[in-house]
């Protein structure tokens, strides 16, 4: 049936996850970005909350945890996963998305582990997050040289006995340095293009992998982006994802890579959303403080139309990324949901929050006001994950009969 | 828990009005716009489709639907042919009126002759806009007048107006100003009170017939004076409906024009390959198709949370619904280029029917400024207070 409540659950993670961001996220945001860092002693308290939880309170923001909110099955064997992960995410992100992004926990290495990794692998590979103390994922695909052409990665990998040899450099990599592990994506032959791709764990410490440098960023600046190098770095067996007979079949590499978007663009999606939200709940707000009848009412009803027109445009972005979300939950594949979700709530979410900056005025330039931080932000949602050109070109694949050559 | 999954009723009636939708109006596009109505055995079709009475109560002859199956029957008609989407629609706005402003006895009597069989030739009509309206209540009067009323004035923007078989007539009580003293009444067929002006001819929706009602001393018997429990709630419920149908239409319209620029830039060939191949032209595309689907999904949970009495997404969908369609079908005339401006392709008259639809339903801007209200928790002083009336009824 066709419903957009919450059930009583899901209000509660709604409630829950919206007062920590309250309470605990919004009152560090600016600090953590104007420092470039989100205090450890911080994160700390944040994951120990985190095991002292009882499942079904804090939302599972990546799937291969198990046991987290939504992941109990209906009759048909479906969970309510993805759609329970955006709601607590877009509140958290309404609190700080860069504190939301530097969460402990696999990250974005997650969905790779989880659909390709082998039951061994998963097993190894999550266990660490069990343990006590901070400890992260990350995925490390886009090189200086590749970014939005997955294809054409650089970073080399060559078999050398019970190892396998990888040479290159990853770039933009998120808590790329401090990760307790990195999916990285490395080529047997660049000639092959997407059949040539092969997806491993490199664990932090191996010789020859090393941190370049963690960038500074117009927004998000709490968020780690890191370069990382990999020189000679030898890599056993076990770590090639999926195993080696697991990329017989030709592009299983690339399809690795492609597959983590299905689930992380209706996340990232529905981030903007919540920064989006933020925004517009802040000018919203200003207004109402501000403008009550002390201006003439033409002034007053063009805020008002350009307020109603940002809610509505977080409503539908809202509904966007729902849809694909609820589509991953139903096992139907998505990727053009997904994209349209992540590219439309991008767009939208940086008009909502160019709108804010603008109600405020010569305020909305302050940095106490939040809202020229989520400016800045909001910017790279709309290049991260894809950017819209390349939703717009996973899109147009989809909807056209024959895949256009561009 | 949210959802977007369809009951497999909801897909029957789907597939069944997207067949009639396919079969009996698209094809019929330009001859229905060229004879400015649609033909007796097109409507006896939909009435036979039992769609007569679709969204009626089923004690009233209906089928009792919801909102979220009339959404989707609404972008299916839409989908065929706007234009035919409302004019077929007609009986069901004068229904929709008694429905919501009659007592039982009155939609027992009124209804009924929608639903029997032979319904299909009559159709109804709501006189309720007025050229420089007060801000509220109307300039039409209704005098008492021995045991009925006489009603006197002019109803604008009146669909079937002067040739539906019945009229409802909103009119304000002798010596009464404002919404305390509005009230609604039926004057049925050969009442020689009430006449039709001159067709008003459109921009678009030429199927629509467009009329004045002129009431000259128009004499009704009391029992046709619509018996709400409460005026103004019911005439809201009926506008909140009529905009729900109106934005459902939107959609449908905006996929029709996005789907046609998709066949259609993928057919034509310049510098050796289809339009559609390149970048400029696929993006717009992919940008069309987002826009169809986020303005339905803001339907959909407009007609799901309206059933559930919450009316401000249906402000927001109409507005976005309104600007999502006229973008899509702007860039569907775009993509054709010069085949998108001539009449030998449907996507010049989505174009003029966006445009003409957006004001059937509650305007864009009233939608939004109900939405800021709400959002800053105060009435905007000094603007009309928004009933999210259309221009059209």
């Amino acid at each position: 049936m066709i419903d957009f409540q919450l059930t009583s659950t899901q209000a509660q993670v709604k409630e829950f996850a919206h007062q920590f961001s309250k309470t605990v996220v919004r009152p560090i945001s600016l600090e953590a970005d104007r420092n470039h860092r989100i205090p450890d002693e911080f994160m700390l308290r944040l994951s120990q909350m985190r095991q002292m939880m009882t499942v079904g309170e804090v939302p599972a923001e990546y799937g291969g945890e198990g046991g987290g909110a939504g992941e109990s099955k209906d009759k048909k064997g479906k969970t309510q996963k993805n759609r329970f992960a955006l709601i607590g995410a877009e509140e958290l992100a309404w609190g700080d998305a860069s504190v939301l992004l530097s969460l402990p926990g696999p990250g974005l290495g997650g969905p790779p582990v989880q659909f390709t990794g082998t039951p061994e692998q998963r097993q190894r590979f999550f266990s660490v997050f069990k343990e006590p103390g901070l400890h992260y994922g990350a995925y490390g695909l886009t090189e200086p040289g590749a970014g939005s052409d997955v294809a054409g990665i650089r970073t080399s990998c060559r078999k050398d006995g019970k190892h396998w040899i990888l040479n290159g450099r990853k770039c933009f990599i998120t808590n790329g340095g401090r990760a307790d592990w990195v999916v990285i994506f490395a080529t047997v032959d660049p000639s092959q293009g997407r059949a040539g791709h092969r997806a491993f764990v490199v664990e932090k410490g191996t010789p020859g992998f090393s941190l370049g440098k963690i960038e500074e960023k117009m927004g998000l600046r709490a968020s780690e982006t890191a370069e990382l190098v990999l020189e000679d770095v030898r890599i056993p067996d076990e770590n090639l994802l999926g195993g080696e007979a697991h990329y017989a079949r030709g592009k299983e590499g690339f399809m690795a890579a492609m597959k983590t978007f299905d689930s992380s663009r209706p996340m990232v999606g529905v981030l903007a959303v919540g920064i989006a939200r933020a925004a517009y709940e802040h000018a919203r707000d200003f207004v109402r403080e501000h403008y009550q009848l002390a201006r003439a009412i033409p002034r007053y009803a063009v805020l008002a139309q350009t307020l109603a027109e940002d809610k509505r445009l977080v409503d539908a972005a809202r509904l966007m990324c729902w849809r694909a979300a609820w589509m991953a939950d139903e096992g139907v594949p998505n990727a053009k949901e997904a994209s349209m979700a992540k590219a439309y709530a991008a767009k939208m979410a940086m008009k909502v929050c160019a709108d804010a900056v603008q109600i405020l005025g010569a305020h909305g330039l302050e940095q106490q006001q939040f809202v020229e931080k989520w400016y800045r932000d909001i910017k790279v949602f709309d290049i991260f994950e894809g950017t819209g050109q390349i939703q717009r070109i996973v899109i147009s694949k989809r909807i056209l009969r024959e895949s256009p050559n561009f | 828990m949210i959802s977007f999954a369809l009951e497999e009723d909801q897909q029957m009636i789907q597939e069944t009005v997207r067949k009639f939708a396919a079969e009996a109006l698209r094809p019929k596009l330009r001859e229905h716009e060229k004879a400015g109505a649609l033909p007796g055995a097109l409507r006896q079709k939909f009435h036979e489709l039992g769609l007569g009475l679709l969204d009626a109560p089923e004690a009233a002859g209906g089928q009792g639907a919801s909102l979220t199956t009339l959404a989707l029957v609404q972008e299916e008609l839409a989908f065929g042919d706007p234009g035919a989407a409302v004019a077929l629609w007609a009986p069901h706005l004068a229904a929709q009126a008694i429905l919501c402003l009659g007592d039982e006895a009155q939609q027992q009597r009124f209804l009924g002759r929608f639903a029997d069989p032979k319904g299909f030739t009559r159709t109804g009509a709501v006189g309720y806009c007025e050229r420089a309206a007060p801000l509220a209540g109307f300039h039409t009067t209704a005098k008492r007048q021995g045991a009925g009323w006489v009603l006197n004035g002019k109803k604008a923007f009146v669909v079937e107006g002067g040739s539906a078989d019945l009229h409802v007539i909103f009119a304000q009580l002798d010596g009464t100003s404002g919404w305390d003293g509005a009230a609604a009444f039926v004057v049925e067929a050969g009442n020689s009170g009430l006449k039709g002006g001159e067709r008003q001819r459109l921009l678009g929706l030429e199927t629509v017939k467009v009329a004045e009602v002129i009431l000259e001393n128009c004499q009704i018997p009391d029992g046709n004076r619509l018996n709400p429990t409460d005026f103004r709630a019911g005439v809201l419920e009926m506008f909140a409906r009529g905009g729900l149908i109106n934005a459902a239409r939107q959609v449908g319209l905006a996929r029709a024009a996005y789907e046609f620029a998709l066949d259609y830039t993928q057919e034509r060939k310049a510098f050796g390959k289809p339009v559609a191949h390149f970048q400029a032209i696929a993006f717009t595309l992919a940008e069309m198709a987002t826009d169809v689907e986020a303005a339905r999904w803001m339907v959909w949970r407009a007609a799901s949370e309206l059933e559930r009495g919450e009316g401000t997404p249906l402000a927001e969908a109409v507005a976005h619904a309104n600007e999502a369609a006229w973008r899509v079908a702007d860039n569907a005339v775009q993509l054709l280029g010069g085949a998108g401006y001539v009449q030998d392709y449907p996507v010049e008259k989505w174009l003029r029917d966006t445009k003409a639809l957006a004001l059937f339903g509650p305007p864009s801007e009233a939608a939004d400024l109900a939405v800021a209200a709400r959002e800053l928790g105060e009435p905007l002083s000094g603007l009309p207070s928004s009933t999210l009336q259309p221009f059209f009824t």
